[in-house]
């Protein structure tokens, strides 16, 4: 194993702190202070979370690493659903797909046998699944959002010839999740070629063999291929239930 | 001859109020079947959100409105919409193929049945299968959303300004067509901001002002222009009987009533 850094080292790391602090007020860029808060809120919350981790676990156990992936959820789709303001109902939409994402995902993990219910295992890598389907749920949201106001026309032309919002909507549903998809599609597609994510890099600097970690690495990957995709969907039929009334009419969207 | 009428859509006091304006104010019409009847009037009159009622895109706020003597609300709403086809103000392709496009709402269509539907509207067959709706001009566009509004084979078109957005030809082309399937004995609902050509279009006029209906009778023996732009303001409706019924109906105000010349 490598050694890992004691607090002595930490603090000697906190003088490159200084050294972007200097370079804000040489140049006069006006965000000396916010540096140096950002710092230091980096530094409560690294240390707070570090104290909750321990704590979970040492006590947690299956149960309590669920209820914090389930916490994480909902302040995940809380993040979502701004991202889709004006939908209706849009905090439920991106909660189901980022439920139903991470819960389909994590659970072909443990019941394959491929990850262990060790709190230590579950909750850094249930909320990497909770991110990942954060993020498509976010993408969704927007993206239909932005259909909503932009083809208006065009669902309405539809739906003028009698045709069932699922069909009218059809087209925006697809756009929805293939554009939720691309970024995970385009990083999986270059990984390790342009950066080394984060789950292998934390093991090699835990001192893991590289081919050891790369593993880990693939499984994080295909898991997150699966949540998004999962979460994108789900999403998307949500926020669709909500987005037409039961005359098959477009609800009004905000811009 | 005097033919009777059916009543195709009848509105019974229909308001539509968005955050405390009244984009119509009790509105009380019966259209009929058979004919083409154009709601002229200018923008932000209120025409559209009318159409939009009937085809229930849109919902009164009071009232209601009746399709063939039934609530529009009793009816399946994509069953409506296909027996009351609307076509929107700026056509808009769906597909990316002009036999595709006629066939969006109706699939079972043979090619046979789609080149029909392209010469009803007076687009070639040989010119434009195999197009991409997008290299259509603006009118050809219009017309091709025609063809797939008659594609559902629906009881009545609802247009919206189907004309607004197209140069005079290509407007002439559209409005001939349109004609044509009245004549075939489709029944036509249309607005317009553009009276005189809504008045050589249609058989019967409703004239709209602020939600509210200011002017309704035979396109031939209404003075359109006037009445688009001297709008009763005491809330009465001036209504034209059918000179071609009533050939020695009293016309009930001072100006000349048809666009004949005025005597001296």
């Amino acid at each position: 194993m490598t050694t890992i850094p004691s607090w002595a080292a930490v603090a000697v790391s906190g003088l490159l702190v200084l050294v972007a602090v200097a370079i804000a007020s040489w140049q006069r860029l006006g965000i000396s202070r916010e540096i140096v808060v950002a710092a230091l809120r980096a530094l409560v919350q690294l240390v707070a979370i570090g104290a909750v981790l321990a704590w979970l676990f040492a006590h947690a156990g299956l149960a309590g690493a669920l209820a914090w992936v389930l916490a994480m959820t909902f302040v995940a789709a809380n993040e979502s659903r701004r991202r889709g303001q004006g939908i209706p109902r849009a905090y439920r939409s991106a909660l189901v797909g980022i439920l139903v994402g991470t819960a389909s995902t994590l659970g072909v993990l443990v019941v394959g046998g491929v990850i262990s219910t060790q709190p230590q295992v579950l909750i850094p890598i249930g909320g990497m699944v909770v991110s990942g389907s954060m993020q498509a749920a976010s993408l969704t949201l927007s993206s239909l959002r932005r259909s909503a106001i932009d083809n208006r026309p065009a669902v309405e032309a539809a739906l003028s010839l009698g045709l069932p919002a699922h069909q009218a909507f059809a087209r925006e549903m697809r756009t929805a999740v293939r554009t939720a998809l691309i970024p995970t599609v385009d990083s999986t597609r270059v990984v390790g070629l342009i950066s080394l994510p984060g789950t292998m890099t934390g093991l090699i600097i835990a001192g893991v063999d590289p081919l050891q970690a790369i593993r880990y690495q693939i499984i994080v990957m295909y898991m997150l291929l699966a949540a998004w995709a999962v979460s994108a969907l789900v999403t998307a039929r949500m926020a669709q239930g909500a987005m037409f009334d039961d005359a098959q009419r477009l609800v009004p969207v905000a811009a | 001859m005097h033919v009777e009428r059916r009543e195709l859509f009848t509105l019974e006091q229909v308001s539509l109020v968005i955050d405390g304006r009244a984009i119509l104010d009790d509105v009380n019409e019966h259209l009929h079947d058979g004919v083409a009847t154009a709601v002229a009037g200018p923008s932000g009159s209120g025409k559209s959100t009318l159409l939009r009622l009937l085809n229930r895109l849109a919902e009164p706020t009071s009232g209601r409105v009746l399709f063939r003597g039934t609530d529009v609300r009793d009816l399946d709403v994509l069953e409506l919409r296909r027996r009351a086809v609307l076509v929107a103000q700026r056509p808009v392709a769906l597909t990316s193929d002009v036999s595709d496009e006629v066939r969006v709402a109706a699939p079972q269509l043979t090619d046979d049945d789609v080149r029909r539907l392209l010469e009803r509207v007076s687009l070639d067959p040989d010119d434009h299968l195999g197009r991409d709706p997008g290299s259509l001009s603006g009118g050809e566009l219009q017309r091709l959303c025609l063809a797939r509004a008659l594609a559902v084979d629906p009881e009545v078109l609802l247009l919206d300004e189907p004309t607004s957005a197209l140069d005079p030809r290509s407007a002439d082309a559209v409005d001939t067509v349109i004609r044509s399937l009245v004549a075939s004995g489709l029944a036509v609902v249309l607005v317009s901001h553009d009276v005189l050509r809504a008045g050589r279009v249609a058989d019967d006029i409703r004239v709209l002002h602020d939600g509210r209906v200011t002017a309704r009778g035979p396109a031939s023996s209404l003075d359109l222009e006037h009445e688009l732009l001297n709008p009763p303001t005491d809330g009465h409706v001036h209504e034209v009987d059918d000179l071609r019924r009533h050939g020695d109906a009293h016309l009930p105000h001072d100006h000349p009533t048809d666009l004949t010349p005025e005597q001296p």
